[in-house]
């Protein structure tokens, strides 16, 4: 795991349909620790999701710089692992060979590789579902299926793109728990976007809240962990931060 | 539940138990109502042939030696030029799928030679290389290609982008991403080539065979009108059809089962 930074990043790319130059993301810098929890929250529109694709190398920058361990992005590596929203899994490859993937590009031999991916099911609780495929399982059980795809890899930053918007209001409630747990084991450097921001607060050490491309405010979260909603939802000080978050988003 | 439901209800339970008979009892009807046209006699017997007519005239034929041999030939020749018309269609269409270059330079003489159908070739080819395999070859291949390279290029661009930035963030490089993301996520598609592709080969066959053939299904077909024999025509007709079936169910439907439709691709 390694640290992040992120040095006045900007985007600019050109709209063809309204014939001019659209800024999404405006002069952000950003320190993320190595094994922080960040949540990035905004609105629709707020350059939240152009950060993280930034940051992923999946689109080049227009300005400012990103940096893993030190390291200058250029392109996308293995070094930032990557859960979509649309979860992303091969749909041809079993649950297992999902998870071994990352490690088989390392070039690691079948046998060690379903060991790691064994490994990191057992965490999420999905041993039981390794010889299955994608589509034979529940949303919410193919989005656990991306997150530890993601770890198994063992990347410095872990990069999460609105990962539970697509599941229901319970299965992610859990799904959040879960995260947690398996972050106070892991210990990742993450970066977790989100308009939710009962979720935003819930998971992470610091609330980064993004306005039309702009950092608007950080916000340090020292809630005790682990968490839980049911713990949480009594407690004052998590009505505070979330009361307060909410108020930044809704005036951005 | 009425009769007709609870006969329905018979006859899934029966096809599930041997699935074979439901790839023969549709044809039932047929076979009952092709032969009682011939017995009210509507037509004369040397315009419509029975149902028996036709099994003896197989029976003889097979006898002979005749049409195992004009099977054989006609079987080959789809085979051979199905082969190459997959061996360089499935590439061709992966390289105009991932390459917008090759796509701007490729695109439109593919559009351009896809309008020169198979048979219009018939003529200079005959002229090239004559009656014989390599005619027939060129005519199944070109045939084949089109729909494989037009269905595979479909296949790649329709693969998620979100799949192609799982694999490189996952340390895929991108000869490993054609091979691992791809290939397989434009399977599906392909396979729908083939089906297409081959289905045409298969007539473009038939047609080159009664043009220039000397062997062959579509040679007997075109040698028995010539002889007047209605009753063959009937069985290269037939034979078609039933050789088609065992191409789809013995090879097409079963890949498609193994892939598109257990990834969930596609529905069944």
């Amino acid at each position: 795991m390694k640290s992040l930074t992120i040095r006045n990043l900007s985007k600019t790319y050109f709209d063809p349909y309204a014939g001019k130059h659209v800024t999404a993301v405006h002069d952000v810098s950003l320190q993320v620790d190595e094994g922080e929890f960040v949540s990035i929250v905004g609105p629709s529109g707020c350059g939240k999701t152009t950060i993280l694709n930034m940051i992923a190398g999946f689109i080049p920058v227009t300005g400012g710089e990103i940096l893993v361990g030190g390291r200058p992005v250029k392109g996308p590596g293995p070094d930032r692992g990557v859960v979509f929203q649309s979860f992303a899994l091969f749909p041809w490859r079993t649950v297992l060979d999902n998870v071994a993937f990352g490690p088989k590009m390392r070039g690691i031999a079948r046998a060690e590789r379903e060991r790691i991916a064994y490994e990191y099911l057992a965490l999420a609780k999905l041993t039981e579902a390794a010889g299955r495929y994608p589509n034979e399982l529940s949303g919410s059980m193919q989005q656990r299926v991306g997150v530890v795809r993601a770890l198994a890899n063992e990347p410095d930053v872990l990069l999460m793109d609105e990962p539970f918007a697509s599941v229901d209001a319970q299965t992610r409630m859990t799904l959040q728990e879960e995260l947690t747990r398996i972050w106070q084991e892991k210990r990742p450097t993450v970066i977790f976007i989100t308009h939710d921001v009962g979720e935003a607060v819930f998971l992470a050490n610091r609330v980064v809240v993004l306005s039309k491309g702009r950092l608007l405010e950080e916000i340090g979260v020292d809630l005790p962990r682990p968490r839980s909603w049911d713990v949480l939802n009594e407690n004052d000080a998590f009505k505070a931060h979330t009361g307060r978050v909410l108020q930044l988003v809704r005036s951005a | 539940m009425t009769p007709l439901q609870r006969a329905w209800g018979a006859y899934v339970r029966l096809t599930a138990r041997w699935p074979a008979i439901a790839s023969i009892i549709p044809f039932v009807p047929l076979i009952v109502l092709w032969w009682a046209v011939v017995e009210l006699g509507v037509f004369p017997r040397v315009f419509l042939p029975g149902p028996a007519d036709v099994a003896r005239s197989f029976a003889d034929l097979v006898y002979k030696g005749i049409l195992p041999e004009y099977l054989q030939d006609s079987v080959v020749r789809l085979g051979v030029g199905a082969f190459w018309g997959i061996a360089l269609g499935i590439p061709l269409g992966i390289l105009i799928g991932i390459s917008q270059r090759a796509h701007t330079v490729l695109w439109p003489l593919l559009l351009f030679f896809q309008a020169i159908g198979d048979i219009a070739w018939l003529p200079i080819l005959v002229i090239w290389f004559g009656y014989g395999l390599v005619t027939m070859t060129f005519v199944i291949v070109y045939t084949v290609i089109f729909p494989v390279v037009l269905n595979t290029v479909l296949g790649v661009r329709s693969i998620p982008i979100a799949m192609h930035r799982a694999a490189l963030s996952l340390g895929a490089s991108r000869a490993r991403i054609l091979w691992e993301v791809v290939l397989p996520g434009a399977l599906p598609n392909i396979v729908t080539g083939l089906r297409n592709g081959l289905g045409y080969g298969w007539r473009a066959l038939i047609a080159a065979e009664i043009i220039v053939g000397t062997s062959g299904i579509g040679f007997l077909m075109f040698d028995a009108r010539r002889a007047g024999s209605v009753v063959e025509i009937l069985l290269g007709m037939i034979i078609l059809g039933i050789l088609w079936y065992i191409v789809d169910s013995w090879i097409l439907a079963p890949i498609e089962r193994a892939t598109g439709q257990r990834w969930g691709l596609v529905t069944r």
